[in-house]
């Protein structure tokens, strides 16, 4: 792929649906004219350093796109907490945060009503106002961090150390040096693992201090098992880890290896607690052992924990080959762009 | 101390007033974009001869203004264009509508009006 093609489809992810052909078409247009210039001014083909420093200049396609979109809307209580670039995303992330927490609240309050336990109006309602709320704050504060991270960064993509390092180094080196820098990971992929991370491991947090949050009504009559005592901290640790290399790889996209390395890392991390659960055979216990309900609730919901435990197996074994074959590939690449 | 104190409220003055002048430059600098543009589609161009044509005669505007630009200024009828094949690559042509035609005339003379005044505030 040339610099100019994954320059577009970059782009390409950010634009307004409607319109996207339209505009890439004339983008990609207007960037081959000016490159043809380039070329004849220089009197030879553009190298793929050349080309890159032509779309480093035109900016970041995070920029580039805003310029497009209809939706000027941001998010102010006072100072601007997040801009026009971003907001649409927020939007996004947030109808999906929700929206997936209303299935499973309606999920678990369907399967409880099923299972012949009395619901009260007032717990489902809320249950749903302080999922809600947890929601909507860990979402807001991850991306009011996410906007003043990329405020920070400068709108050419650093076209100015760009064109210091191709003053003063080899021309060759250089060369390498962007072509590795093409294998960069997305700021995009960066900022989706920080967020859904993020709200996993406060979700996490909140569950783990009041159980209520996912048992709902229930929560009075069971608890969680030990085996989740085992867990809990590795879990906690493994959601660490990939938002501190989710910052890391947003910091610096050129890491690839250490993207590809540490991922491969947590999907095994992930992969041996899935193990310790699956085998846990039991994962959460009536807090009255002699009640009768509270044992027939708990076999209940733990049947529903042994299913999804299996799925999550089935996702992470999944999610670690596809993460081997993404360092397998990167590295050959890798070693056929320096031998 | 106080020469500290001094030198760094002056220097974030000077900030600010840099901050402010370019702000303001940028305000003054997007209304006569239109006019500019307009004007310089009274004859045919695609983006990339029109976005060079500004910036020989020093209005220098960037890609990610200039294209958003004219495809709002297309969908309120003052411009027409046209993909059409030119140097072997298919290109997007731009011209201006007659409402456009009709509309750049009265803007300039409202130009022209401003431009008198001014100098006549500017001279005192």
């Amino acid at each position: 792929m040339t610099p100019l093609e994954r320059y577009l489809k970059n782009l390409s992810k950010l634009l307004p649906a409607d319109q996207r052909e339209d505009i890439l078409r004339e983008l990609s247009e207007d960037i081959q004219s000016e490159m043809d210039d380039k070329q004849s001014e220089l009197g030879h083909p553009l190298t793929e350093g050349e080309q890159l420093q032509i779309l480093r200049r035109r900016g970041n396609p995070l920029q580039v796109a805003a310029g497009y979109t209809n939706n000027k809307g941001t998010l102010a209580f006072g100072p601007q907490l997040i801009g026009p670039v971003l907001f649409p995303f927020y939007t996004r992330v947030l109808r999906f945060n929700l929206g997936l927490t209303f299935v499973i609240v309606g999920a678990i309050f369907a399967a409880l009503s099923l299972s012949g336990q009395p619901i009260r109006t007032g717990d489902l309602f809320s249950n749903v106002l302080l999922q809600l709320f947890v929601q909507l704050a860990a979402v807001t504060i991850i991306f009011v961090f996410v906007e003043k991270h990329l405020s920070g960064q400068p709108h050419d993509w650093h076209a100015k150390e760009f064109e210091k390092t191709l003053k003063t180094s080899i021309r060759e080196r250089i060369d390498k040096k962007i072509q590795l820098q093409m294998r960069e990971v997305s700021r995009f992929d960066s900022i989706s693992v920080l967020t859904a991370s993020g709200v996993a491991l406060l979700w996490i947090q909140s569950l783990w201090a009041k159980p209520f949050l996912i048992f709902g009504p229930v929560a009075a009559q069971i608890t969680f098992a030990p085996v989740w005592h085992q867990v809990y901290v590795p879990i906690v640790f493994i959601m660490l880890a990939t938002i501190v290399r989710a910052c890391i790889n947003l910091a610096q996209p050129n890491w690839v290896r250490f993207r590809d390395v540490a991922a491969l890392v947590l999907d095994a991390a992930a992969l041996v607690v899935v193990y310790i659960l699956m085998f846990g055979h039991t994962w959460v216990v009536p807090i009255d052992a002699s009640s009768s309900a509270a044992q027939q609730v708990a076999s209940f919901v733990n049947k529903w924990i042994a299913a999804v435990l299996w799925a999550s197996a089935v996702i992470s074994l999944f999610q670690g080959i596809k993460d081997f074959i993404r360092l397998y590939k990167n590295w050959r690449w890798k070693g056929s762009t320096t031998s | 101390m106080y020469n500290t104190v001094y030198v760094v409220h002056y220097m974030t003055n000077s900030q600010d007033n840099d901050n402010l002048f370019e702000n303001i430059r940028l305000e003054l600098r997007r209304g006569s974009l239109i006019l500019a543009v307009l004007a310089c589609l009274r004859s045919e161009q695609y983006g990339y001869t029109l976005r060079r044509a500004l910036a020989d005669r020093g209005m220098e505007i960037e890609e990610g203004t200039l294209y958003p630009l004219l495809r709002r200024l297309e969908s309120q009828g003052l411009l027409l264009s046209e993909w059409r094949e030119a140097d072997k690559r298919n290109k997007r042509f731009y011209r201006l509508s007659p409402l456009g035609s009709e509309l750049l005339e009265k803007l300039l003379a409202e130009w022209k009006s401003i431009d008198s005044s001014l100098n006549e505030i500017v001279k005192g």
